[in-house]
């Protein structure tokens, strides 16, 4: 308990009759990578946003440190929330440097300070330049380099990597990797469940409102066997999911990854596949976040989020 | 506190920094300039020119040439030159229609070439009704009217009493009956031209409302750019809405403050230098009146202070400017009341309806300082408790407490309008945020 940075303790927030976040406790343990996962609409967003203290639970405390709202909290918070934005008509290092004096951090260092930071995010050239002239994925990097520039103790980032493009989102994985060495503490939430099981060491699955799986990453992987097999062939597999003790499975044309029922015996499928199809790889693995996901909360996240952009699982 | 100051230094920034900020600085002044200096210019070209005219007379006792006479009394300014040069004096009998008719046309052909600029057409008998004569002009020289009316009355009520019964000599009737002409003082012995008073207020007031309407409207749009940027939730985590509000009220005011120094040092200066500007010493009294001032710095920070939370208000529950400005009509219209209630306040500072609008809040900052800059500078004495003095002291305090109100219950619903997307409250819900 001791090692827990922030808990939630019975956490409820209702709006109107629509139960957005159901008796939610969690503890994320200091200095570690915590990964708050579910569909959209599951109450992430929520559940950030009481941590904030921006929304007001209905019940249920939340603890910096074991303390309830301690009073330097807005100064050791970098908050980055699900909807960006930035002063359109400011320069980059103009709201660099406003939004660190709101965090209490002087002017003269967070100029100083900025410049690497604009480096490492390739800005540095921008750095007179006004917000709106910049381009979409830059002004994201700007405000990610705002969320963590006065070196906040805790870093919270809803939705961390919407709208950022592959070669981004790993250049912010990297920095994230580094504030972890650093000792700092990171809570972030995604409906992108790869991204985060490269990179949390926590995480905490929430459907509809309520918490249905917690703990540490390896812990969760372990509970949840190494029953899955990932499969790569050459030619149609569909006949795949009438073999027997194959209980769920994900199909592209070439790729597979199936689930086996308890007992049922790898050997005897890779025989089956390798009959009627060329195998490429065949390989037994821990199971995937959204797998796990689907056998927890017995529902597929994809379907939950069905329109909402929230499909990329593979 | 210090995250106050850093809201507060970034509104204020934004601001001055801008060129539109310049633009207003030089433009407004030199606007107010234009529209204060410019008629009393016009006014005054007009007279450094002798005015033509011509008379045609049908009476008989001579009326025209008794006329003509009595205007030469009038000279233009610092000339010896005769304000009226009577070209023609056509005596024509009464009988002779013809000859009457060729005059009359010819002469109005003549006004309408702007060769004349008055006829005076004398009918049989004037003295015996006022439709046996008339003037031809395209001009309305009050002025000139005036005169020669003055002029005609005396003529023809003499030629009147020559006819009568009354068995008095004519210059001791006409010394008896003379017209009185009354020239207006103040209880200081001085005299402040009505419309100088009137200017001067209307200057006063339009400083207040421009300044107010245009800052406080700042603060809303400022509001309204963060909501829709979505910065709002960044600050919050920052710093308290409390903070935010208050930073972006004061520092915007801040600027509207420096706008207004500015001006008066630039004012003070251009005074200080004598002849720069030829200031008459009834708007000098006007601008430099103790009272006026005071009451104008305290209107303007107290007024400002209540829009602006009223537009912080309105910022933070609308959701685009376009929805905004449904509400900033009618704000608009109470303040600009004295401007449309403008002649009958002044006429009466007194009046019921001037009193009850100094003590309502919205209408209270324009409606007193119009009528302070009205009677203020008529004040003998100043005494705090009675009078105008008083009465603007007591609708101070209204405005106050009005904004001490206004702020508690902005602050309420600003914490929670802020973070709303998308849908604009109703006022149930807006109700409850305020309880809440």
């Amino acid at each position: 308990m001791s090692m827990s940075y922030l808990v939630l303790e019975n956490i409820n927030k209702s709006f109107g009759a629509k139960v957005a976040v159901r008796n939610l406790s969690l503890e994320v343990p200091r200095g570690s990578i915590y990964g708050v996962i579910g569909p959209n609409g599951a109450g992430k967003t929520t559940t950030i946003r009481m941590i904030m203290n921006i929304t007001v639970p209905d019940s249920g405390r939340v603890l910096i440190e074991g303390r309830e709202r301690p009073a330097d909290f807005k100064n050791i918070v970098g908050y980055l929330p699900e909807e960006r934005g930035l002063y359109k008509k400011m320069t980059v290092l103009e709201i660099i440097t406003y939004m660190a004096a709101l965090k209490g951090f002087p002017e003269t260092r967070s100029r100083k300070e900025a410049v690497p930071w604009l480096e490492r995010m390739n800005l540095l050239e921008y750095k007179d330049h006004k917000v709106e002239e910049l381009s979409k994925g830059m002004q994201q990097k700007l405000q990610f380099i705002t969320t963590i520039l006065h070196d906040p103790e805790l870093i919270i980032l809803d939705e961390l990597f919407s709208g950022l493009d592959p070669l981004n989102i790993e250049l912010i994985k990297s920095v994230i990797l580094d504030l972890k060495a650093r000792g700092k503490t990171i809570l972030f939430s995604t409906h992108v469940m790869e991204q985060a099981e490269k990179l949390c060491d926590h995480v905490c699955m929430i459907n509809r409102g309520s918490k249905v799986l917690d703990g540490r990453m390896s812990e969760v992987k372990a509970a949840h066997g190494t029953n899955t097999i990932e499969l790569v062939v050459d030619g149609d597999a569909s006949f795949v999911n009438q073999l027997p003790g194959v209980s769920r499975l994900v199909t592209y044309p070439n790729y597979l990854e199936l689930q086996l029922a308890d007992g049922a015996d790898s050997n005897a499928i890779l025989q089956a596949v390798a009959s009627k199809v060329s195998v490429r790889r065949f390989s037994i693995e821990e199971p995937s976040l959204y797998n796990i996901f689907i056998e927890v909360a017995g529902v597929d996240p994809d379907q939950l989020a069905s329109g909402t952009g929230g499909g990329a699982h593979a | 506190m210090r995250k106050f100051w850093i809201v507060l230094k970034r509104e204020y920034a934004q601001v001055v920094k801008k060129k539109s900020f310049i633009v207003g600085l030089l433009l407004t002044p030199a606007l107010m300039a234009t529209i204060v200096v410019l008629p009393t210019f016009l006014a005054r070209m007009k007279s450094s020119e002798t005015e033509n005219m011509a008379v045609i007379d049908q009476s008989r006792y001579e009326v025209g040439e008794r006329f003509v006479e009595s205007l030469k009394e009038y000279r233009l300014e610092d000339t010896t030159k005769p304000y009226y040069n009577v070209q023609e004096l056509y005596k024509i009998d009464p009988a002779d229609t013809t000859r009457f008719k060729q005059a009359e046309d010819s002469m109005r052909t003549l006004v309408s070439e702007k060769k004349l600029k008055y006829v005076l057409v004398l009918l049989p008998e004037p003295q015996l009704s006022d439709s046996n004569l008339f003037l031809i002009t395209n001009s309305d020289n009050f002025t000139s009217l005036n005169r020669f009316e003055g002029k005609l009355s005396g003529i023809l009520s003499s030629i009147r009493l020559e006819h009568s019964d009354i068995n008095l000599s004519v210059d001791s009737v006409l010394e008896l009956t003379h017209n009185v002409n009354l020239v207006t003082q103040d209880t200081k012995g001085e005299s402040i031209p009505f419309t100088t008073k009137y200017f001067s207020a209307l200057v006063f007031v339009g400083i207040m409302f421009s300044m107010i309407l245009g800052y406080g409207q700042l603060v809303m749009r400022s509001v309204i750019e963060e909501k829709n940027s979505r910065i709002m939730e960044v600050l919050i985590s920052s710093v308290s809405p409390f903070q935010l509000m208050c930073g972006k009220i004061v520092g915007l005011g801040a600027a509207t403050f420096t706008q207004v120094a500015i001006w008066c040092v630039l004012g003070m200066g251009l005074f200080s230098i004598k002849g720069a500007l030829d200031v008459d010493p009834a708007v000098a009294r006007m601008m430099f009146d103790p009272v006026i001032v005071i009451f104008f710095v305290l209107f303007l920070i107290f007024g400002y202070l209540l829009f602006s939370t009223l537009f912080a208000l309105i910022g933070s529950v609308v959701t685009s400017e376009k929805e905004a400005q449904s509400f900033v009509a009618p704000i608009s219209i109470t303040m600009i009341l004295p401007f449309i209630l403008g002649i009958s306040v002044v006429q009466d500072p007194h009046s019921t309806m001037a009193t009850v609008l100094s003590f309502i809040p919205l209408t209270a900052p324009t409606m007193t300082m119009m009528r302070v800059a009205f009677v203020a500078p008529t004040l003998t004495e100043i005494s705090l408790f009675s009078g105008i003095v008083g009465e603007a002291t007591l609708s101070l305090i209204v405005v106050i407490v009005s904004v001490l109100g206004m702020i508690w219950i902005t602050s309420k619903i600003f914490r929670i309008g802020i973070l709303m997307y998308g849908k604009r409250p109703t006022l149930p819900e807006i109700i409850k945020w305020i309880k809440y």
